[in-house]
């Protein structure tokens, strides 16, 4: 481990960084646009210059060289020295900023960015109070680039952050620099868009409002938001991510840094693939058929009579008449109380891993970001628990295949899919068979006419639990929002169902868990992003 | 207007413009055996479209692109850096007039303002006959002769105001004298 | 003193350009004595005679070949013909007068740095050169000069001309080096340096057409005649240019420590002024160096001092006596003369326009400031200047480029050396067109910009100037 000394503090650091990252990682606030610890070093924005200590050229003794070096590009070797406290270096970034506000519009009033911005902290920090410019500013159009972004090009500072992400991590290089000196510009040839997998990382890379997501446009307010954090449910990889959120909602999701997963980057699917949440159609009440028709009943209600028909339906062969359903979308704490309910009344149960959503083949991008095809979130942590539960288990074809016989007398089916999933007839055909049938799920679907029991299921943003990720890893995501009006939670439901009282937290029942399943007593937590990198 | 933005999602077939034959597709080839990569052919491609249409069309950047397997916008970026190429459609002969400070002190400006009255075109700009077009451009190196310009190929050498007329009615005024290489010449139409 | 010329000793002589001739003259002789060493006694005989490079940077060249790493298999050449300096043409007389000249230190060049593709990048604008340039590696291949086997010593090199399009900036090094690879022509960090990782990943080195037009001589005439030329580190013969309005602008040849006064009058030289005039001001190593003030300034009696108002012709262009006037350095030893009739103003301009339009774009210092400048310079043109904008430009040229290591190539330094010098040699005469100006023309024009402006604070203040480090830092001022 390499110690370099910053600022006459002795700094350990990890091997093979640049300075700028050893000192961003010790906590210090150093100024920088162009550098991105996952993308190439340009050393263009000129900002995190410093000064060194080398061999002077008569007489050999280190002493602080009379020149500036871009901290992004030198290398922390071990013994080096440098300052960022100096008056060269400080002039140098007011200097700088002050270039950079050159030809800016003042645009703080209407941009995006504004909260989030670092032309505006630099500027307070670093900068000068007013402009001495007095001509006239270089003024640039706004470009709508692609599907799902926009470019104002006159706030761009051609930190060539996003040239870089689409050349190198998404591949397909679509946005280039097109003119030279103060014309430069970012654009894209005219009919080939911004339009990749990846693209809505472009806007978080943007150091300022220039590139701008065409779904947060003019939407909110960045102090207006709060972020938690989650683990996005569109891919089996488990992106992790903030939720940004305010009592309106959800207003957008942003990329968590995650060094074993997707480092700082999520896809498209993750990134807006959250609006389902909001649709109007959302079951919110949870309902009992009574003469052939769905009527709401109470929460209180609810586990006895689903206490009742299963233990009925147990009765005889140890609950081989019974089935159960669980949804990838579940979280693991979830399914490991409905499996505890199950288990308690029907020792020989049919538990079964549900509906496995898979979208096309895996996508692995140059530098090894992966999409994969498995459109679920948990289906490794369902196999876990599965594997723990004594007694029969089986994927979902099984499960259709026993209940298409009339296998099962009473079957509790978990949904939870964004999107609709009752798609195949034999899923339908099947389910008709089962005598009593608990359905959880988000929204309507063609199984509500045969359903005894329909209970609504709450959105990943409104539960709290962990996701295990198709490599084994258990993530932890935290409830965003309030769950809608009149539901309660899965978590909260599942727990007083299996018999436990007081509230459901997702640590509690992890600690009840890792007894049988040593695995989730510990879940993995990613690295923290120093706190001034960007 | 300012808030309306440009959109850059689709372009009509029409404004790509004409694209290359495929003598020149083979000429550009050609290249290839001269440079480890085929990303370094891209300015010696660029020279001969823009000599095959007279100027480099969108088009002409995708077929490029797509010959050197480079996207697209690879192809716009560097043709937009250099001064030399046009994306525009451009008279027969180009006047590239020095602007530097040596051509400027020996009367440089009052040529520039001679040529804009003469054929009264702007900078980057072509007459409606699409005989001339007219661009500055920085010190062509020739300054012991300022001010001097090129036409297409020629060096015209210390231009007077009173050479003009001269110089722009004769018709082998681009013609250069030393023999020619044709290593990046579009081939030229048989027959 | 009769200087017998070598570089340009082919210039004017009748079909000079026909291998015939050059090889009637001795040509390729030198490359035929090298061709019999070693590479590596070529790179030590290049480094003992202290071959600085004439490209403007002045950087020994055998010391250049001498990062190479030793173990290395493909090593690219690139000749820099991207002659862009204005007001510089030198190349270009050497190439259209004596393009072999250029090619037999290409062969010379390429033997001692183990060169297998040489690459000559020429300007865009060099049309008529191209074509020469051309015929003349066509005639060269078919004599066994360039190919497999070179006079039959077993090397091999092909030499390719690479044409440009129009950028100043590809005439940095990394910048020619990015676009010979076919991208825009964006100058590289170093390290890694191009010696290690250059052209396509490898060794390369990049070399000025000058640089190695001289390598044939120091073959032929060997080390003692090319020492005995120019002065204290300082060898070799230099092409001097000499342009604006003097009586015989061009290209001529003298050892490298001619004075500015004598490549104005000399007869050998310019030739004096048209119409008697008198010198302005001369920028004797391009645009890029800085400006020295001329005889309309009374004469020099004392030391050599940048903040005194008088003649500074005295000054002899070699590599260091350029510095004590404050000059960034000898450049390409390319001189434009302003005479006293010109208005200094437009000189401004046309300088800050160069850089503003010919920035590559990367570095925020130089392309908000060049573009700064210029738009100032426009507004100080248009008489609507202001005194502060004489310090405005003071300082900013400083913030832009004083400091090495503000910037990844020298762009913004040759930016901010020629505007900060016209600015502050010429005070006086900034001053009194700002005098003559009509009282509120800047605020007028502040307003007709932005309506609001002329209600913020403007920031008053001299420039200042870095005092940091503990070496010495060359003060102007």
């Amino acid at each position: 481990m390499p110690k370099i000394i910053i600022d006459g503090q002795e700094i350990e650091c990890r091997p093979g960084i640049p300075v700028l990252q050893a000192a961003l990682e010790a906590g210090m606030d150093i100024p920088h646009y162009c550098y991105h610890p996952g993308l190439s070093v340009v050393a263009s924005c000129r900002l995190c210059l410093m000064e060194m200590k080398m061999p002077h050229p008569r007489t050999g003794e280190m002493d602080w060289a009379p020149k500036l070096f871009p901290a992004c590009q030198t290398p922390a070797k071990d013994g080096l020295e440098v300052r960022f406290d100096s008056d060269a270096v400080r002039q140098n970034q007011r200097h700088v900023m002050e270039f950079y506000l050159l030809n800016h519009p003042l645009d703080c009033p209407v941009c995006d960015k504004a909260g989030e911005c670092y032309l505006q902290d630099y500027s307070e920090q670093f900068g000068s109070a007013s402009s001495r410019m007095i001509e006239d500013k270089q003024k640039n159009p706004k470009k709508d680039i692609g599907p799902r972004t926009l470019l104002y090009q006159d706030r761009c500072v051609l930190c060539t952050r996003c040239v870089r992400f689409v050349d190198e991590i998404a591949g397909t290089g679509e946005l280039r620099v097109v003119n030279r000196g103060n014309l430069a510009e970012i654009d894209v040839f005219p009919g080939v868009p911004l339009d990749n997998e990846l693209q809505g990382n472009v806007v978080d890379v943007c150091p300022v409002g220039a590139l701008l997501s065409k779904d947060f446009l003019f939407k909110q307010r960045v102090w207006l938001l709060r972020s938690t954090k989650s683990v996005s449910p569109t891919d089996s990889r488990g992106q992790t991510i903030f939720i940004d959120h305010n009592e309106e909602g959800v207003h957008r999701i942003r990329p968590r840094y995650n060094e074993k997963v997707n480092e700082w980057w999520i896809s498209d699917e993750a990134r807006f693939g959250w609006k389902y949440i909001q649709r109007p159609d959302r079951l919110s009440t949870p309902c009992v058929r009574i003469e052939n028709e769905l009527r709401p009943e109470r929460w209180e209600a609810i586990p006895d009579i689903l206490r009742a028909s299963f233990a009925e339906a147990a009765k005889g062969n140890d609950g081989a008449a019974v089935g159960v359903v669980l949804s990838p979308m579940m979280a693991c704490e979830e399914a490991w109380l409905l499996t505890r309910f199950i288990r308690q009344l029907a020792p020989e149960a049919t538990i079964a891993l549900g509906y496995v959503p898979v979208v096309g083949e895996d996508r692995t991008f140059p530098k090894g970001f992966v999409i994969k095809a498995e459109k679920c979130p948990n289906r490794r942590g369902i196999e876990t628990i599965l594997e723990h539960a004594a007694g029969n288990t089986t994927d979902f074809a099984g499960f259709l295949a026993r209940a298409i016989e009339g296998a099962f007398k009473a079957a509790y089916v978990v949904g939870g899919y964004p999107d609709e999933w009752v798609t195949d007839r034999r899923i339908t055909d099947a389910l008709a068979k089962t005598g009593f049938l608990v359905l959880q799920d988000l929204f309507p679907s063609a199984l509500d006419g045969m359903a005894a029991v329909q209970m609504p299921a709450a959105s990943w943003t409104e539960r709290e639990g962990t996701f295990m990720n198709c490599d084994g890893l258990i993530q932890p995501f935290e409830r965003a929002l309030l769950p809608l009006e009149g539901l309660k939670p899965d978590g909260q439901f599942l727990f007083e169902l299996a018999g436990y009282e007081g509230l459901y937290r997702a640590g509690r029942v992890r600690e009840m868990m890792a007894g049988e399943l040593p695995p989730f007593a510990d879940v993995f937590t990613p690295m923290e992003t120093p706190k001034h990198a960007h | 207007m300012s808030w309306q933005a440009i959109d850059r999602k689709t372009v009509a077939d029409e404004d790509l413009g004409p694209g290359l034959s495929d003598a020149v597709s083979e000429k550009i080839r050609s290249f290839f055996s001269r440079y480890p990569t085929k990303r370094a052919v891209l300015l010696p491609a660029l020279h001969v479209a823009q000599d095959a249409i007279g100027y480099v069309s969108l088009r002409a950047m995708r077929e490029i692109a797509d010959l050197l397997e480079l996207p697209a916008s690879a192809v716009m970026d560097v043709v937009s850096f250099y001064t030399h190429f046009w994306t525009q459609p451009r008279g027969r002969k180009t006047i590239v007039l020095c602007r530097s400070l040596t051509c400027e002190l020996m009367g440089g400006k009052e040529v520039k303002e001679a040529i804009q009255q003469r054929l009264s075109i702007g900078e980057h700009e072509t007459t409606p006959d699409g005989e001339w077009s007219f661009m500055t451009e920085e010190c062509l190196g020739a300054c012991e002769h300022a001010p001097c310009m090129l036409i297409n190929e020629k060096l015209h050498k210390a231009v007077r105001v009173e050479d003009l007329d001269r110089i722009l009615a004769d018709p082998n005024n681009d013609k250069v004298d030393m023999a020619r290489s044709d290593l990046f010449d579009a081939p030229k139409k048989n027959g | 003193m009769p200087y017998e010329r070598v570089l340009m000793k082919n210039v004017g002589v009748s079909n000079s350009t026909s291998l015939d001739v050059y090889r009637a003259g001795g040509g390729y002789d030198g490359a035929a004595q090298a061709l019999k060493a070693t590479p590596q006694e070529i790179v030590e005989l290049v480094k003992k005679a202290n071959l600085r490079g004439r490209g403007g940077a002045g950087f020994p060249a055998g010391v250049k070949w001498g990062f190479l790493p030793p173990d290395r298999e493909i090593t690219y050449l690139c000749v820099n013909a991207d002659e862009s300096e204005p007001p510089t043409f030198c190349n270009r007389v050497l190439i259209e007068n004596d393009p072999h000249m250029l090619l037999e230190g290409i062969l010379i060049a390429g033997f001692a740095t183990r060169t297998t593709i040489a690459y000559i990048y020429i300007r865009g604008e060099f049309v008529e050169q191209f074509h020469i340039l051309q015929k003349a590696i066509d005639e060269a291949y078919a004599a066994g000069y360039f190919g497999k086997n070179i006079l039959g010593t077993g090397y091999d090199l092909d030499c390719y001309i690479h044409r440009g399009a129009g950028a100043y900036v590809c005439g940095e090094e990394t910048g020619l080096i990015e676009s010979l690879e076919g991208k825009r022509g964006w100058p590289r960090i170093k390290p890694p340096f191009p010696a290690v990782e250059g052209a396509f990943h490898k060794p390369t080195v990049v070399n000025n057409v000058e640089t190695l037009a001289c390598l044939p001589h120091i073959m032929t005439r060997g080390l003692d005649w090319w020492l005995s030329v120019g002065v204290e580190n300082s060898y070799g013969p230099k092409m001097y240019c000499i342009s604006g309005p003097v009586n015989r602008p061009g290209c001529y040849e003298g050892p490298l420590g001619v004075t500015c006064r004598e490549l104005i009058y000399g007869e050998d030289f310019g030739g004096g002024m048209r119409g008697g005039e008198k010198v302005k001001a001369i920028l004797p190593g391009g645009l890029s160096m800085g400006a020295l003030r001329g005889d309309v300034f009374p004469k020099n009696t004392g030391d050599v001092d940048p903040t005194q108002d008088v003649d500074e012709l005295d000054c002899r262009l070699d590599f260091d006596d350029v510095r004590r006037y404050g000059l960034m350095g000898l450049g390409t030893a390319a001189a434009v003369v302003v005479p006293e009739s010109a208005d200094i103003r437009d000189v401004l301009v046309n300088v800050a326009r160069f850089y503003a339009l010919e920035s590559c774009g990367q570095c925020t210092q130089c392309r908000e400031g060049t573009s700064w400048m210029y738009k100032i310079a426009q507004r100080i043109q248009s008489g609507a200047g202001r005194i502060l904008d004489l310090d405005l430009i003071e300082e900013v040229t400083h913030n832009m480029g004083m400091m090495p290591g503000l910037s990844i190539c020298g762009l913004p330094d040759g930016a901010a050396w020629p505007l900060r010098m016209l600015v502050q040699k010429f005070r006086k005469e900034f001053e009194q067109r700002i005098a003559e100006q009509s009282p509120d023309a800047t605020a007028q024009r502040a307003r007709d910009v932005n309506p609001a402006v002329y209600e913020l604070p403007l920031v008053e203040g001299r420039a200042t100037s870095y005092g940091g480090g503990t070496f010495h830092v060359p003060q102007t001022r």
